[in-house]
């Protein structure tokens, strides 16, 4: 065999990157002089690209989009983040230091670390909607003898609304908080709101894929029953992109 | 509604990746459109991850390499521009892997890999119990592409699979399978081969 013949052999080894390390330096020490390899090694990469494919598809974690985000665009941690990050850490460390003290407290210990990570990435991952909200809304809403609040936070990059809800009374009986898009096409239902019993409720809402372009919300008490795509009851705030 | 803590398991907006989308994609990404970014993460980040994760069976790595992923991406996506050869998603994928490979070689924990490697493969593949092929672009081409694997010789894809989808060098897969690091070789060459015919329909693809 010729030293060229071995080059010619191991085309698609190189391309599918299954050389030895050493063989695969070798190799690109002498792509770097071979156009004829250069251009059958690229052909290959072609007709195999496609070939990785094959491995089965994972779901991604709550939050990876945003941790996705996040590092490609080299978006700079804030405050707010720092507290979480150091929760965060410390029930990991907690995990850490107690990893030694017997298989069984192990295994719930680790599961317990999933679930933290999960539900900080999910936290992270509803906040960082505040961060990048492109609009935010106010409005002031009166209910009976309450004045409470309504904040949207618009982010326009994954399309999502984080509703902040405060000072509002639980809804009196057999009627709902109902909030509703504005769309060019027509209003659109979104969630019903069940305020805490503080009066606080904080949700994140994707905007409506259909009924073109959204306008605005608006936040209405409606009965426990009512159906269909438009305010019936009392509209307690109207808001306008 | 999505209430806080329950993202998970967002599905893609989309239902396909047309050639027109892809290309679309593109020119946003170039465009340095953040929301480009976010869609390209939607569409790609199981298969991604399903590279990632067969290589280093590592969820907490497999995940850190597709972060490593986007951000190279986002950074090179204006090299994508001029060449119409130059897919998305293999583009993406091929950087994935070689970043996987990347921290195989790094890490020197074969041994490790290869046990887990046996369980993993005796059990035969964990199928992930809330996905929705349909809602999930590019799943005709996985199909295709398993099918192409599956028509090969049994040797030749337990050769393929160590190789390509487990990281693993020529003369590693030798001493795992025990046979001489030239049949190694000469499986791999005979599997490529058919592999490169059985993928050419797919050269076209997207839909």
């Amino acid at each position: 065999m010729t030293a060229h013949q071995w080059f010619i052999e191991h085309r698609a080894d190189l391309a599918t990157r299954t050389l030895d390390p050493g063989d695969e330096s070798k190799f690109r020490d002498h792509l770097s002089r071979c156009e004829e390899c250069r251009v059958a090694v690229a052909g290959l990469e072609r007709e195999l690209a496609w070939l990785p494919m094959g491995a089965e598809p994972v779901v991604p974690p709550p939050g990876f989009r945003h941790q996705a985000l996040d590092r490609a665009l080299g978006t700079h941690r804030s405050a707010w983040r720092i507290p979480l990050g150091l929760a965060a850490a410390a029930v990991m460390a907690a995990g850490g230091g107690l990893w030694w003290r017997g298989q069984a407290r192990e295994t719930r210990l680790a599961s317990e670390l999933v679930r933290s990570r999960q539900a900080f990435a999910a936290l992270s991952d509803t906040v960082a909607v505040l961060r990048r909200a492109a609009r935010v809304l106010h409005a002031s809403v009166a209910m009976n003898d309450h004045q409470g609040s309504l904040v949207i936070f618009a982010d326009n990059i994954t399309h999502r609304w984080n509703v902040v809800f405060q000072g509002l009374p639980p809804a009196p009986a057999g009627e709902k908080y109902q909030f509703w898009f504005i769309c060019a096409d027509g209003m659109v239902r979104s969630a019903e709101l069940r305020p805490s019993d503080d009066g606080t409720l904080m949700l994140t809402v994707d905007m409506p894929g259909q009924a073109g372009a959204v306008l605005g919300a608006v936040l209405s008490m409606e009965t426990t029953t009512s159906v269909g795509n438009a305010p019936k009851g009392v509209q307690l705030a109207h808001l306008l992109l | 509604m999505t209430v806080i803590g329950e993202m998970a398991g967002r599905r893609p907006r989309g239902h396909d990746l047309s050639l027109e989308r892809e290309s679309s994609l593109k020119a946003r990404l170039v465009a340095r459109d953040e929301s480009a970014l976010a869609e390209l993460i939607d569409l790609t980040s199981p298969w991604l991850l399903g590279v990632a994760q067969a290589m280093l069976s590592d969820r907490q790595e497999s995940e850190e390499v597709v972060l490593e992923t986007f951000r190279i991406g986002w950074q090179k996506a204006g090299t994508l521009a001029a060449s119409e050869d130059d897919r998305l998603l293999p583009w993406l994928i091929r950087i994935a892997r070689n970043r996987a490979i990347d921290r195989l070689r790094a890490r020197r924990r074969q041994r490790l890999k290869l046990e887990r490697f046996r369980v993993t493969h005796d059990a035969g593949p964990a199928w992930p119990a809330d996905l929705n092929e349909a809602a999930l672009p590019g799943w005709h081409v996985h199909a295709t592409v398993h099918s192409a694997l599956r028509d090969l010789p049994p040797d030749q894809l337990a050769t393929v699979r160590l190789a390509y989808f487990q990281g693993l060098s020529h003369s590693e897969i030798a001493s795992h399978l025990d046979i001489p690091l030239g049949t190694v070789k000469t499986r791999l060459r005979l599997a490529f081969d058919k592999l490169r015919v059985a993928l050419q329909p797919l050269k076209e693809w997207l839909a």
